[in-house]
């Protein structure tokens, strides 16, 4: 209760001296944030090359809006629709290319058995990586806002721009269809080692 | 029930796995983000500055060019004008007075003209003021 009063307070006076213009706080918010906004254009799949450009575009954008940031949303949900923002605008613009298509063309049974329970390990989380990674981008941007990120589904629909039933729906799909890639991998795992 | 376990279950790994991982950026990132900032906010004040220059000089222009179409194409007005201002402060003090009313009925029936004089003028000295004076660098 204590700690959380205290980074309440904290949050709130750093919230200061971003709003302020304050370079060093600045500094520290990138350095906090880089490792989110990298991730969510590598997601979009964008190329290396690409991920730099929209990187900075993100961090400059939010540099010049930070004084009209409200703080109705946290932080990092409002940095997180920014970087969405970008990268997906960048991905119309130069590739002409609609993430929703993706989506559509997927189609998952499921009523899929749970994955045998692995022991949670450096190798269990390759694994998880590596379906996540195999998913329709949209699904996968989906699953990692709202288990790694620990957003709501209104925060990732006013992240995504999208509406909350169509959220819930990324989320069960995505769900089905990581359990069908998870059990195979930790079948085979399992038969493998 | 058992369903309802092994979903929460799941949910639990999956976070777990992804909250693990992390994502490589580039070490120098922030740095390099630093100084694309600077670069950013100096050309955001070069560009204010540029930006007063120009409407400076744009306003001082105007003005003459202004006073010139004034002049040759409306003398009696201008003379007007001039009479009045000069009547008005010159004259003795009971005539002075008196031209108060005179003065004021001139203005009303031209407002038209001598608001827009009024501030052509005053922005032109206003330019004027701050490209001689203005600390223009204040912005920063």
């Amino acid at each position: 209760m204590v700690n959380k009063v205290w980074e309440k307070r904290q949050m709130a006076h750093w919230l200061r001296l971003l709003r302020s213009g304050d370079q060093r706080a600045f500094g520290r918010f990138i350095d906090k944030y880089k490792e989110t906004v990298f991730l969510c254009c590598r997601r979009l799949g964008l190329r290396e090359d690409e991920i730099e450009d929209v990187a900075s575009d993100t961090f400059l954008a939010a540099y010049k809006g930070l004084s009209r940031y409200t703080g109705q949303s946290s932080l990092s949900t409002w940095l997180w629709s920014i970087a969405y923002r970008k990268a997906v605008n960048y991905l119309r613009k130069n590739r002409r290319q609609q993430l929703e298509d993706e989506v559509d063309e997927q189609i998952v049974d499921s009523r899929q058995q749970e994955p045998a329970a692995p022991i949670e390990t450096e190798e269990t989380e390759r694994i998880v990586w590596d379906a996540v990674e195999r998913l329709p981008r949209l699904w996968a941007i989906t699953v990692i806002l709202h288990y790694r990120e620990q957003k709501s589904i209104a925060d990732i629909a006013k992240i995504m721009d999208t509406r909350e039933n169509t959220v819930k729906t990324y989320l069960f799909r995505a769900r089905a269809r990581l359990k069908q890639l998870l059990s195979a991998a930790f079948g085979a795992d399992d038969s493998g080692g | 029930m058992a369903d309802r376990l092994n979903e929460d279950r799941f949910d639990r790994m999956l976070a777990r796995a992804l909250q693990r991982h992390s994502e490589p950026a580039p070490a120098d990132f922030v740095e390099r983000m630093m100084t694309a900032i600077e670069q950013a906010e100096q050309q955001r004040i070069l560009a204010a500055v540029v930006l007063q220059q120009r409407l400076a000089l744009a306003a001082t222009v105007l003005f003459g060019v202004i006073t010139i179409i004034a002049v040759v194409f409306f003398p009696a007005a201008i003379a007007g004008v001039f009479r009045t201002i000069t009547g008005a402060v010159g004259e003795q003090t009971n005539m002075w007075l008196d031209r108060i009313p005179q003065a004021v009925e001139t203005v009303r029936s031209r407002w038209q003209f001598y608001t827009v004089l009024a501030a052509v003028f005053g922005f032109a000295v206003y330019n004027l003021m701050d490209l001689l004076l203005g600390d223009r660098l204040q912005t920063a």
